[in-house]
């Protein structure tokens, strides 16, 4: 019986294991050698590997009963400055006992802190620089306070590459005995984009179906827009019922979980295979392209794609009075 | 589109006669008391002055009476101009008991506390001369009997004052409503509703088929966002300013009228544009205003500049309002609930029991609970649904319990496999 997430079972367990962020890995292992650690950032996009080399790091530096010497916070669950107050700091000003003075603090998600938190915890690791070090984890630092930046060494972490990342997907599935073909690994690649905690979530769940992971398959568990579907979807549109439109575009996002970058992308290969006069289909690009710009500065992904949905129920209204 | 046309409710189940009419029971009393002295000659106060707030009977009532004593109704309201000499005319009427065919006539003269200083001058001073010799009984309805304009007025009117009525004759009258629609309202539905009308029937008939209507049953889920508002202006009276609105001005006024948060009230403008807008031209620009608004929110959002909230307001208001070039109002088109809301609303428990797993899932996982059961939920599900083994090996392994393995099977006969495999 295969046991637990793969993307646990396989994370590794010390910095030499870590295949990808070469240079990253390097400068930890030289904090390692040194047995000082400075505050961190680390920073990039979901699947880089960011908590695992803070975990790596620390099991490297305080050997297996690591645990004991950190503490990990997550910030999307507990954002609020009452956490830095108390919680952090409890922990933060306890001298460590052992070799090591100083304990680590490992702050995930640490760009949902709120800003009121972000400005308490400033002065917190100021203080206790002596008995606790933080890394703090996000996808993007910017959204970090440039206090706070100032204070930590920075480490930028990027998307695996290719090559590492069918490497490392090609040796999960040969351990788990799982069939990947070379179309299920490029569909992995391409709805995951080197995220690799996702694709490997993905091959978990792609292999629980108990056949050959082919493209089909891949997709069929991602929730990517079918482009049947929006196809049906512009046509009700385009023949005035707006409300249906809506309905079956609230359908795709709440319930298959569909991306609104990726309905839009549909849309905009649809409309060049529509049947209607060629000058129209530039027009309704031009539409196309204006929401999804909108779609990223925006909110709400269903109001922004309705709105185009109305804007096709007016083509459409146009098409059949010149007509 | 297809064009649906719908009769309110207030009117479609108004009470035909005095025994349907919810409350005030007593009151009632003392006026039919009133109505039948005529019949022994005319009674020393010739007029009687019903007040009290709005939307709890004072016209039905005299409606209702006019049916029951098969009496002819002459009535004027705020909708007529009443000015000294129109009034005179209408005097004439009031002049005799009896009507052309033997029938008896009452007279009413409704919404009052409407006669304005200039278009109405004199209507006050002229509805006392018509009492003072009125031939047949003559009613007048406001709000507030003790404006001093009525204070002359006063001295020849019975005053009956009309009190809200309790909750649970509110409800009663929803039921019956419900009944003669066929659906079938939870006891805790129509009671929040009526508790949530303060006594104002009429707002409660409103609000009933807003809610209800199409349905076949009525939940407490469906009502329950009611408790988070006040009943000082209903939410349909603002979408009313802003979508049917004409100035800039007062689609953005309806802002300060509404009883929701900006976000809410943007969800019910977004639910309820596309029924009433239905040339595609205004559609489109009023979905585009609401687009832009959005924008403004996403702005707000990435800056945490709520300075910005005015643009957003813009848009969403005035945007929508303007968008109103070409449909034509028609009919009686009933405002609806949000769905995308009701659809959170349903799914709170939901979003609870993802949430508890997202939590066993982060105590193995690193990752935020949040985040787990938005990113790394689905993929169980998926699992749970085909493979027993391998879902049994993560259930033992998250250490779930039977209700989660259950939600994520998402069948009982599946978690039942699946727990079997762990024993």
């Amino acid at each position: 019986m295969s046991f637990g997430m793969w993307a646990e079972k396989y994370r590794p367990k010390t910095l030499d294991g870590m295949v990808n962020q070469k240079e990253i890995v390097e400068r930890l292992k030289s904090f390692v050698k040194s047995r000082n650690v400075p505050h961190c950032i680390f920073a990039g996009p979901p699947g880089t590997g960011k908590t695992t080399a803070a975990l790596c790091l620390a099991r490297d530096l305080y050997g297996d009963a690591y645990r004991e010497h950190i503490m990990e916070l997550n910030a999307s669950d507990e954002r609020g400055i009452n956490v830095v107050r108390e919680t952090v700091k409890t922990f933060a000003r306890v001298r460590s006992i052992g070799e090591i003075s100083f304990k680590i603090m490992i702050l995930d998600e640490a760009d949902n802190m709120t800003s009121d938190a972000q400005q308490a915890l400033r002065r917190t690791m100021e203080r206790y620089t002596e008995t606790c070090r933080f890394i703090l984890i996000a996808n993007y630092s910017g959204k970090i306070i440039e206090p706070i930046q100032s204070r930590c060494a920075p480490f930028r972490f990027t998307y695996l590459p290719r090559g590492e990342h069918d490497r490392y997907l090609r040796q999960i599935a040969e351990k788990e005995k799982v069939k990947l073909l070379d179309e299920g690994l490029d569909a992995v690649f391409e709805v995951c984009s080197g995220d690799l905690r996702r694709a490997i979530n993905t091959l978990q769940a792609a292999a629980s179906l108990d056949k050959p992971v082919d493209a089909k398959v891949v997709y069929s568990i991602t929730g990517r827009a079918n482009p049947a579907d929006v196809q049906k979807m512009i046509e009700i549109a385009m023949n005035g019922n707006f409300l249906e439109a809506r309905k079956q575009l609230r359908d795709m996002i709440q319930k298959y979980g569909v991306a609104g970058s990726d309905i839009i992308r549909q849309i905009h290969t649809e409309i060049f295979r529509a049947d209607m006069p060629e000058q129209w289909k530039i027009k309704l690009a031009d539409i196309v392209g204006e929401i999804d710009y909108r779609l990223v500065e925006g909110a709400d992904e269903e109001v922004q794609l309705s709105a185009l949905l109305a804007r096709l129920v007016e083509a459409g209204y146009e098409l059949r009075k010149a007509n | 589109m297809r064009k649906v046309l719908y009769a309110a409710w207030t009117v479609k189940h108004k009470p035909k006669s005095l025994a349907e009419v919810v409350g005030n029971k007593e009151v009632i009393q003392k006026f039919v008391n009133w109505i039948r002295s005529w019949e022994k000659g005319i009674p020393k106060k010739r007029a009687a002055f019903l007040y009290g707030p709005p939307g709890i009977g004072k016209t039905v009532t005299v409606e209702a009476l006019a049916n029951d004593f098969q009496m002819e109704l002459v009535e004027k309201n705020a909708s007529d101009y009443r000015t000294e000499s129109a009034i005179r005319r209408f005097a004439g009427l009031a002049s005799q008991y009896g009507s052309l065919f033997g029938g008896k006539r009452i007279v009413l003269l409704d919404e009052l506390d409407g006669l304005t200083g200039t278009a109405d001058k004199g209507g006050v001073k002229a509805t006392t001369e018509i009492i003072k010799s009125a031939q047949c009984p003559v009613v007048l309805i406001a709000n507030n009997a003790y404006d001093p304009r009525f204070s002359n007025l006063r001295n020849y009117c019975l005053l009956i004052e009309f009190k809200k009525p309790p909750a649970g004759e509110v409800m009663k009258h929803l039921k019956r409503i419900c009944t003669r629609e066929g659906i079938q309202a939870d006891e805790n539905a129509s009671k929040l509703i009526a508790q949530r009308s303060g006594g104002d029937v009429r707002s409660a008939v409103n609000d009933l088929q807003a809610l209800a209507q199409g349905k076949k049953r009525l939940t407490y889920e469906d009502v329950s966002w009611l408790s988070y508002r006040d009943r000082q202006e209903t939410i349909f009276t603002v979408l009313r300013m802003i979508i049917y609105g004409k100035t800039c001005v007062g689609a953005k006024r309806a802002v300060d009228m509404a009883d929701v948060d900006i976000d809410m009230l943007f969800e019910w403008i977004y639910e309820n544009v596309p029924a009433h807008l239905t040339d595609p031209h205004d559609l489109a620009r009023a979905m585009d205003a609401l687009s832009i608004a959005d924008v403004y929110r996403g702005r707000i959002r990435a800056t945490q500049d709520w300075s910005f909230t005015r643009y957003l307001i813009d848009y969403m208001t005035a945007g929508v309002a303007m968008a109103r070039q070409n449909t034509k109002a028609h009919g009686w088109i009933p405002f609806k609930f949000p769905g995308r809301i009701r659809m959170l609303s349903r799914s709170k428990a939901e979003r609870a029991m993802q949430l508890g797993i997202g939590y066993k899932i982060k105590r193995k996982c690193h990752i935020s609970a949040v985040r787990a059961s938005k990113e790394i939920l689905p993929y169980l599900r998926i699992i749970f649904k085909n493979n027993m083994n391998m879902a049994a090996g993560l259930a033992k392994w998250l250490d779930l319990n039977p209700e989660m393995v259950e939600y994520l099977a998402g069948s009982k006969e599946r978690s039942k496999g699946i727990i079997k495999l762990l024993s």
